[in-house]
């Protein structure tokens, strides 16, 4: 106990210096810049600066990286109040009673409760960061190749099925991540795989320019074919939250917490799962259910909370599983490998104080959040108002040199053109971009797992489900894909509700 | 509350069946086409290599999910009405999006395909961003002396970027541009 606080000490005192300061005020100020403009994602924004940070010692970069995914996804809520148009798809759920609140004349107000619900939802997350991680990776480091194999293909199915839209699309999004993780040398005899004699293809598809191309590159066309959006909400009252909020729905912000936290945790789900199954949840249990969406502060409250303590629930199986909670969470564990950190299993034995510099990182990065949710209110309204037209041109030349500057290949901006091709073309079909991406990662760690899984056991299926846990994981992965089928689902609801209605 | 439906995300909102039984044939023929050049694939049998670690048994896989997933589909989107001939056509953006997407699309591939590598870094960038700015912000019944000026701020936007990513990106940070 002393011993890991001591730790935890260090790491903060190793952080106390102007130079990594520096670096966390731009960060964060950047962060929130890029999730207050409608367009630009947490995603692109970390995928971004993973290029920038290139250089950088381990520390600072994915210190530098953290306070971009924090800032973004606080910062998305300054739209989606004042503009009514989420910054980032993680604050879609705050717009219902943000922009409301914001038309009341109560625009600051509305910021106010969203800095406070989000410092609080990042603390809460961070505080079960610390306590669910080591748990977490000692469960892990029993886990054999059946067991991954599990992990990887419930990922790529509960991220089909829970994260919005329609489950069946999902699960396609998702093997087609997987398939294309398939193409280029494979691990066994270097056989090149669906390269067509191009070298450059032999290669494999980089998952930084796919995951440019898809979230950057696609919101650069998707925003230019939309008209401009002129009205902005000017009139601003205090920000200072008041205490009184805060007290009040302190139910709804544990309860926020928890839901963020636990969507976190799920692989690739994310802050906008989490921000709408928060919103969903304090309105079910509210006294004052009619001020839904209207301008209802516990409203805003919950969905501020969940998303932001999603953030750090979605780095618990970072660091724990390799297995990325969310989108912005894929490209920070890509960061990670670049740095030549291993997240998985092995971290917390390999570099144990990096468990604890990461938790430093959090708390540095959302007091960071919190002094600047008071300060950037006037510059933020200023930089909202920059016209699209200026500011695409801005973000595709970045996607550009984002994609070229890992490996220097020219291939790769052609593998962010298609990407954002493909992003964009799914977009439009009503696919969700989240499965594709978990599938992207999670395609090396799946076909290596179940090979070597096959080759253990002499190709019996058995131990994938004889084994406790994937006995488990197998039938969490069948129940939710039955669970997807209308007919089926509409049937267990209804004998629910019967078997209910005959006990009362 | 507002409505549920008007909660959907973009993603979320449902896409005609005719839309559905179109995606369901592109999996079914991409999910073959995968499963078809996987199975092609040697397995190094003959090398004493074990058939589970054979380079096509993963996509094969993945390619055979697929077309089951694209068959389930295809049977929703035509139970739902996909071959009906009174399904409605799917609302078509307006001429106006349309133009506008083909000309972002067409002058990002211009700038890749055409400036990268024939110029410096800096001056692509700047043609770049001065082009597509003056073009988006081009607008009918416009004075020749706000045009102008328009075009002006454009041009110095343009060499702002490339010249400020260029300084940031491979002196400050050494990281390579193309």
């Amino acid at each position: 106990m002393f011993d890991s606080l001591g730790q935890l000490g260090a790491a903060f005192v190793g952080f106390m210096n102007p130079h990594t300061l520096f670096n966390v005020i731009w960060a964060t100020f950047l962060g929130i810049v890029i999730g207050a403009l409608p367009g630009l994602t947490a995603t692109m924004g970390v995928a971004l600066l993973t290029t920038l940070t290139f250089s950088m010692p381990h520390n600072e970069a994915i210190m530098v990286l953290i306070c971009i995914y924090v800032g973004a996804i606080y910062g998305g809520s300054r739209s989606a109040i004042l503009l009514n148009i989420p910054g980032t798809p993680a604050s879609a759920a705050s717009t219902l009673d943000g922009y409301p609140l914001a038309r009341q004349g109560l625009a600051g107000r509305a910021m106010g409760i969203s800095t406070s619900g989000s410092w609080l939802g990042t603390l809460f997350g961070i505080l079960c960061l610390a306590l669910l991680t080591p748990v977490l990776s000692e469960l892990a480091l029993t886990f054999q190749s059946f067991e991954f194999f599990w992990i990887s293909v419930f990922g790529v199915v509960v991220a089909g099925t829970l994260a919005g839209g329609d489950p069946l699309k999902g699960y396609i999004a998702g093997f087609l991540g997987l398939f294309i993780a398939t193409i280029g040398q494979e691990p066994y005899y270097n056989y090149q795989r669906f390269a067509f004699g191009f070298t450059d293809l032999a290669g494999g598809i980089g998952l930084l320019p796919a995951l440019v191309g898809a979230y950057g590159v696609a919101e650069v066309l998707q925003a230019m074919r939309g008209p401009a959006v002129k009205t902005i909400s000017r009139t601003i009252d205090s920000i200072v939250p008041r205490i009184e909020d805060v007290l009040k729905y302190w139910r709804t912000i544990f309860r926020s917490g928890a839901i963020g936290v636990w969507i976190g945790i799920l692989p690739g789900l994310g802050e906008d799962a989490a921000a709408w199954s928060s919103y969903a949840a304090a309105r079910r249990a509210s006294k004052e259910k009619e001020k839904f969406g209207r301008g209802s502060i516990e409203g805003l409250m919950a969905a501020e909370t969940g998303e932001a303590s999603s953030v750090p629930g979605a780095i618990i199986p970072v660091l724990t599983l390799a297995l990325p909670g969310s989108a912005p969470s894929a490209v920070l564990m890509a960061a990670m490998m670049i740095h030549g950190l291993n997240p998985g299993p092995n971290l917390m034995i390999e570099s144990p104080q990096f468990f604890y510099q990461i938790i430093a990182m959090l708390v540095i990065a959302d007091m960071s959040k919190l002094i600047f949710g008071f300060v950037l209110v006037r510059p933020l309204i200023k930089i909202l108002l920059v016209p699209r037209e200026r500011l695409m041109p801005i973000v595709f030349v970045l996607c550009l040199v984002g994609a070229y500057a890992i490996t220097s290949r020219v291939f790769d901006i052609y593998v962010m053109l298609v990407f954002g091709l493909i992003g964009f073309v799914m977009r439009e079909l009503k696919f969700n971009m989240a499965p594709l991406i978990l599938g992207l990662v999670l395609g090396d760690l799946l076909e290596k797992n179940l090979t070597r899984g096959l080759v253990l056991s002499s190709g019996s299926l058995l131990p994938f489900f004889t084994r406790p846990v994937c006995a488990v994981l197998s039938a969490l992965t069948i129940c939710s894909i039955i669970w997807s089928i209308p007919a089926v689902n509409a049937s267990v609801r209804n004998l629910l509700r019967w078997t209910l209605a005959g006990r009362h | 509350m507002a409505d549920d439906a008007a909660n959907l995300l973009p993603h979320e909102q449902p896409a005609p069946p005719r839309l559905d039984l179109f995606i369901a044939i592109f999996c079914l023929v991409f999910g073959t086409a995968a499963a078809a050049l996987a199975y092609r694939m040697p397995t190094y049998a003959n090398q004493g290599g074990e058939i589970y670690t054979a380079p096509g048994l993963v996509p094969g896989l993945y390619g055979a999910v697929l077309v089951l997933l694209g068959g389930w589909l295809g049977v929703r989107a035509i139970r739902q009405g996909a071959l009906s001939p009174r399904e409605a056509p799917a609302a078509r953006p307006s001429d106006q999006v349309d133009r506008r997407l083909a000309l972002a699309a067409g002058l990002c591939l211009v700038f890749v395909v055409g400036l990268l590598g024939r110029l410096p870094f800096w001056l692509a960038a700047a043609i770049f961003v001065a082009t597509f700015t003056i073009i988006f912000e081009w607008q009918a019944g416009l004075g020749w002396r706000r045009r102008l000026r328009r075009a002006l701020e454009a041009v110095l936007l343009g060499l702002a970027t490339g010249i400020t990513v260029t300084l940031v990106f491979e002196r400050l940070f050494y990281v390579r541009l193309p």
